[in-house]
């Protein structure tokens, strides 16, 4: 921690950032926090409560926080894949940004706490187990000591996805749209997800309306399977729009079937490289294509 | 307010036999926005359209769906009627009831009850449909054509008769490609340099071509009818304007012992030279990397160690310190004809080709490729065209001719036929036992491809009269054994192992793609396949045009070619290219998508999934100039209208016109199946 | 009332579904051109949408397919190497393939959906395509879990329902 308020301060002392995005303490978990002077760096803080995606502040149309200037932004090994992501679209440029990694070993599913707790199979994200990207390689700097792997959770997110797997279709059916009937539409997932930046969402089209925008089943369906397909191959596992979604749909599962169906049809997995192509826009001559008659 | 008209046909029996018209009719007639509906024996006849242009004119129609055939027999007609009844042609669709309904379906209810969907389906698209004009752009008629070997000529000349510009790039000093090369061409044995150096000589001096030699392509920007291109002419140490040939300056060089290449290594040339006698254009051009003088200026000596071309020059033509040049031309249509190299057989290959070490080429003198042996059999060539063996400058008496060195073998990396190897082949055959009237000619083949028009008959000839042994089967190896070429082969019609001791091997090689194609290739946007041919845009309807609007491509780069095909090839794209000349502007199908600035975000994954590269990045620019953020741009000359960038755009913010979303969503909802 | 080419037998309670088909213009729509030329009968219970390419097709007309009542769909075009735009079905195929694996672990049979590669010579692939999703899908029974999903009063979405009120010009 002390790291990172040296790295921080140095980068706005001497100029080479206009502002820092990162954690601060919360009294109630951790929340992010945008430091301008250097004397703001000591707020700064990276425990198991810092959950949040702060990539979610790059979004180009958020120009509020470009007009504060160059930014440094805080980034877990998660939060680096985002960054990639929104490079790979354009919506970055390198240069405009510093990269602080700090060395993750996972984070708490419950992070509104006084103080960071340990991480234990009970209390870990269960996102974060098997992380690929402990040693984020995008960043400018990488801080904080190694850190032991994320541990286990009670139940995976792929054991629930099998889980789910192994029921009948109806069974299926009647989970999801159970689910999705919850759903109030109030788009929380989209607004915090890193990669949903467009500045008009397809739900929003009118003329046709695709998406029907009230909240119900059918359109709750719908609008759940766009924004499914629109983070193939895109989504970091970030576990922010669950974390948001205020009547606990477990999108976590619908995002991380759609990583397996990518990763084992196209051998894809989302990385912080942006010269990697994403696999929706690439297709090679052997795609599978079992299911096409 | 639609006023659509629905016009429902008959067809004869072909659609009335299954489908109830007139129920068609009376169930569109008061569909919310038809203004009027008619049913008629035969739409596409001259009174069934007048019928149309009546109703549109005593109607006010905004739109007109004609319920007949299939869109792609007659939407064309009914769009011209429309078009001079005043209607816009692009408020006019066609409700396909016979294709997809009556000629498919016995029972008349479930035919007459999808009629009548697929009818009301489309008048819901047309209530969508909006009056498009032809997208018109401006068209440079200049064309370039890159490559000078027989088919860049002959599409050079083709584009100049026509009586518009060509800028011809050629990258040797010397046009004619290695055509040049050849002793005598099959099926009819002339000789090469007589049928090809008049059209050479006819490019060079035709008012309408503009040659460039010793010349590359280096950029083009641009795009169909509005190419910018920048030709980079190397530094040639001659000037070309003031260069009579008189071929002093090649006489007085004292650099004599280099290998030429036109001789294909098997003759020298000078370091100041022109590739061949009949060189059009006669102006040699000065190897500086084997020439004595810049040899020196590299070793950084003070002063110059030779000068002798340049003294004996009478025009004062040579000048050691030209550079390269660069040209920029504008170009309407680029027509690619770069042509190709022979496989280099040895162990060392290029791009993951494997060579053929155990056929000795390189280390015995007298295995030698297809190439060579035109060069010996050439009357111009080293050995005045007798045919006398590398090694020992002796007659041969037995030389052995090899099939299908490289092509048609995976394992090596190349799955291809070459095409012309069994011709040629045949032909060596020919030449040889012509010379050599007591020479034993054989061949190792594995089958024998004479296709084209008297082919058959010429390979057959070789055998037949002038004694060539065929033997269907592989080589395994050759070395030399003493003074003669061992070559181990197999018989599989005999089933037995053969030895020949040849005085000489000819391997028949490979056709491969030039080096550098690739980066031309880039260059153009246009692709290549995995061994470097340049793709055409469909492989049967479209074979000389790319996916790249404005590149066309002709003869060898393209795929293996004979002479004949390289030509046709040629003339092809002359067509192509004369045909897009034809008008000063080029008028395109509005098909094409527009991007939609205002919600676009400029992710780009729309750019890169356009097989044509139409898509780019656009600044956009607040109202005082201030760059504020960038979008994607659809280039309306080059889109082909497939709509995959608005399936990828995920904030829907590209539109393809004649099928947008709005369209296809009252499609879909036309359909609507509530009860 | 079955189309006499129709081999799968009607369902005991009358049920003939619906499908809606999206098909290529150059090479679906033109191989069910020649169906028609050649006179091959098959079930009638398909309508086709003509698109310019497989790479124009949304996951979202599927969708909007089955809300409006489509008991299934068929997604058809240009055999891979054959596409008319050279690689647009290359991109149908990924972008269908996840659409294909995520809608059945939403728990929609597959068998509603049909994807086929029909060329513009094969007239009779194009019957057999037909013919076997319709029989699929009939057995299966009408898609009644996605309409009820539907408000309670979407049931007055008739055929020209929005666009009645939206008319263009």
């Amino acid at each position: 921690m002390n790291e990172l308020r040296e790295v921080a301060r140095t980068l706005l002392t001497d100029g080479t950032v206009r502002v820092i995005i990162g954690w601060e303490d919360a009294r109630r978990g951790a929340r992010p926090v945008f430091v301008t002077d250097p004397a703001g760096a000591d707020k700064l803080i990276f425990d198991t409560r810092c959950v949040h995606n702060l990539v979610t502040y790059l979004n180009p149309r958020r120009d509020n926080v470009a007009e504060l200037g160059k930014i440094g932004l805080v980034v877990k090994g998660c939060d680096a894949k985002a960054v990639a992501g929104l490079l790979r679209e354009a919506q970055l440029t390198r240069d405009d940004i510093v990269l602080i990694g700090v060395r993750c070993g996972g984070v708490l599913e419950e992070a509104e706490l006084p103080e960071a707790a340990p991480l234990s199979p009970e209390n870990v994200a269960p996102r974060c187990y098997g992380c690929d990207n402990r040693e984020p390689e995008l960043v400018d700097h990488l801080l904080g000591e190694s850190q032991p792997e994320p541990p286990r959770p009670v139940m995976t997110i792929d054991e629930r996805v099998a889980a789910l797997d192994g029921q009948a279709l109806e069974e299926r059916w009647a989970f999801w749209t159970e689910q999705f009937s919850k759903c109030v539409r109030c788009y929380a997932c989209r607004q915090v997800c890193p990669l949903c930046v467009c500045e008009r969402c397809v739900v929003e089209k009118s003329r046709p309306q695709w998406i029907e925008a009230s909240p119900h089943p059918r359109g709750n369906l719908s609008w759940n399977i766009t924004r499914a397909l629109h983070l193939a191959g895109r989504c970091v596992d970030c576990g922010e729009c669950e974390r948001f979604c205020p009547v606990g749909i477990p999108l976590s599962l619908v995002n991380r079937k759609l990583q397996q169906i990518v990763g084992e049809r196209y051998g894809y997995t989302v990385s912080d490289d942006p010269e990697t192509p994403a696999p929706i826009g690439d297709y090679r001559l052997d795609d599978k294509q079992e299911f096409i008659k | 307010m639609s006023r659509v008209g629905v016009f429902v046909c008959h067809c004869g029996e072909n659609i009335a036999r299954t489908v109830d018209c007139e129920a068609v009719v009376e169930a569109l007639k008061d569909h919310p926005g038809v203004a009027f509906a008619e049913d008629y024996k035969y739409m596409c006849s001259d009174p069934g359209q007048q019928l149309v242009k009546k109703a549109i004119e005593e109607n006010d129609l905004t739109g007109v769906v004609v319920a007949a055939c299939s869109p792609h027999m007659h939407e064309k007609t009914f769009r011209r009627a429309c078009d001079q009844a005043g209607l816009n042609q692009y408020m006019c669709e066609m409700a396909n009831v016979r294709e997809h309904c009556s000629w498919i379906h016995e029972d008349r209810g479930e035919a007459t009850a999808k009629a009548i969907d697929i009818t009301r389906t489309i008048v819901e698209k047309v209530k969508h449909n909006k009056p498009l004009e032809s997208i018109r752009i401006p068209v440079t008629k200049r064309a370039l054509v890159i490559g000078g070997g027989i088919a860049g000529i002959q599409a050079a000349l083709d584009i100049a008769d026509g009586g518009h510009e060509v800028v011809l790039v050629e990258k040797e000093a010397s046009i004619g490609g290695h055509m040049s090369q050849l002793s005598e061409t099959f099926p009819t044995l002339d000789c090469s340099q007589c049928i090809l150096t008049p059209r050479m000589v006819e490019a060079y001096q035709h008012p309408n071509i503009k040659l460039h030699t010793w010349s590359e392509v280096e950029k083009v920007d641009g795009y169909i009818g509005n190419f910018n291109v920048t030709i980079r002419k190397k530094a040639r140490s001659v000037n070309e304007d003031l260069c009579n040939g008189c071929g002093d300056c090649q006489a007085a060089c004292p650099a004599k012992r280099i290998p030429s290449e036109f001789e294909a290594g098997l003759g020298k040339r000078t370091a100041i030279y022109v590739p061949f006698p009949q060189a059009v254009p006669n102006i040699p051009v000065l190897d500086r990397q084997n020439c004595t003088l810049f040899k020196g200026r590299r070793k950084g000596l003070a002063k110059d160690v030779c000068g002798k071309c340049q003294e004996v020059c009478l025009k004062g033509a040579v000048d050691y310190d030209t550079e390269d040049t660069f040209i920029e031309e504008e170009i309407g249509a680029i027509v690619v004809a770069t042509g190709f190299q022979l496989y280099n057989i040895g162990r060392e290959q290029p791009e993951g080709l494997k060579g053929y070490g155990e056929y000795g080429y390189g280390e015995v003198p007298d295995v030698i490729d297809g190439l060579q042996f035109e060069r010996l059999a050439s009357a111009s060539g080293p050995t005045d065209g007798a045919i006398l063996r590398p090694s020992d400058g002796k007659e041969p008496k037995t030389v052995v001719f090899v099939h299908c060195v490289g092509s048609r073998d995976p394992e090596k990396g190349i799955s291809y036929c070459s095409k012309i190897c069994c011709m040629y082949n045949a032909k060596h055959a020919m030449l040889y036992k012509h010379k050599v009237h007591d020479g034993r000619a054989v061949a190792f083949y594995m089958d024998i491809r004479a296709g084209g028009k008297g082919y058959d008959e010429f390979s057959r000839r070789a055998i037949e009269e002038d004694g060539a042994e065929y033997i269907r089967g592989r080589v395994s190896r050759i070395f030399r054994d003493g003074d003669v070429v061992k070559v181990w082969g197999y018989d599989t019609l005999s089933g037995e192992q053969v030895v020949i001791d040849a005085d000489m091997v000819v391997l028949a090689t490979a056709m491969r793609p030039q080096d550098g194609v690739r980066e031309l290739a880039q260059k153009l946007s246009v692709s290549t396949d995995e061994h470097g041919f340049i793709n055409e845009a469909h492989p049967k309807l479209r074979p000389v045009e790319t996916n790249t609007a404005g590149v066309f491509v002709a003869g060898a780069c393209q795929a293996p070619r004979d002479i004949p095909e390289a030509v046709a090839m040629a003339s092809a794209t002359g067509a192509k290219v004369m045909s897009l000349f034809s008008a000063d502007e080029l008028e395109r199908e509005p098909a094409v998508a527009i991007v939609n600035e205002n919600t676009c975000i400029g992710c780009m994954n729309c750019a890169k999934v356009c097989a044509y590269g139409a898509i780019e990045q656009r600044e956009i620019c607040t109202v005082d100039g201030h760059v504020c953020g960038h979008v994607a741009y659809v280039n309306p000359g080059v889109c082909q209208g497939c709509g995959t960038c608005q399936a990828v755009c995920l904030s829907k913010s590209v539109e393809l016109q004649t099928f947008t979303d709005e369209q296809i969503f009252s499609e879909i909802n036309a359909l609507c199946y509530w009860e | 009332m079955s189309d006499a080419t129709d081999t799968s037998g009607a369902a005991a309670d009358g049920f003939e579904p619906r499908v809606t088909a999206f098909v290529c213009n150059w090479c679906t729509y033109t191989g069910a051109d020649l169906a028609g030329t050649s006179r091959l009968h098959m079930a009638s219970n398909v309508r086709i949408i003509r698109l310019p390419c497989t790479g124009r097709i949304d996951p979202l007309f599927i969708i909007k397919a089955f809300e409006r009542g489509a008991d299934g769909v068929i997604v058809s075009g240009c055999h891979p190497a054959d596409c008319h735009y050279t690689t647009g079905n290359y991109h149908a195929r990924r972008r269908f393939a996840v659409f294909h694996d995520l809608m059945e672990f939403i728990g929609v049979d597959p068998r509603r959906m049909t994807f086929s590669w029909v060329s513009a010579s094969e007239g009779a692939k194009w019957r057999d395509v037909v013919n076997e999703a319709v029989t699929n899908v009939r057995t299966l029974g009408p898609f009644e879990a996605y309409r009820a999903l539907a408000p309670k009063d979407a049931g007055v979405a008739a055929p020209a329902g929005p666009s009645a009120e939206a008319e263009a010009s």
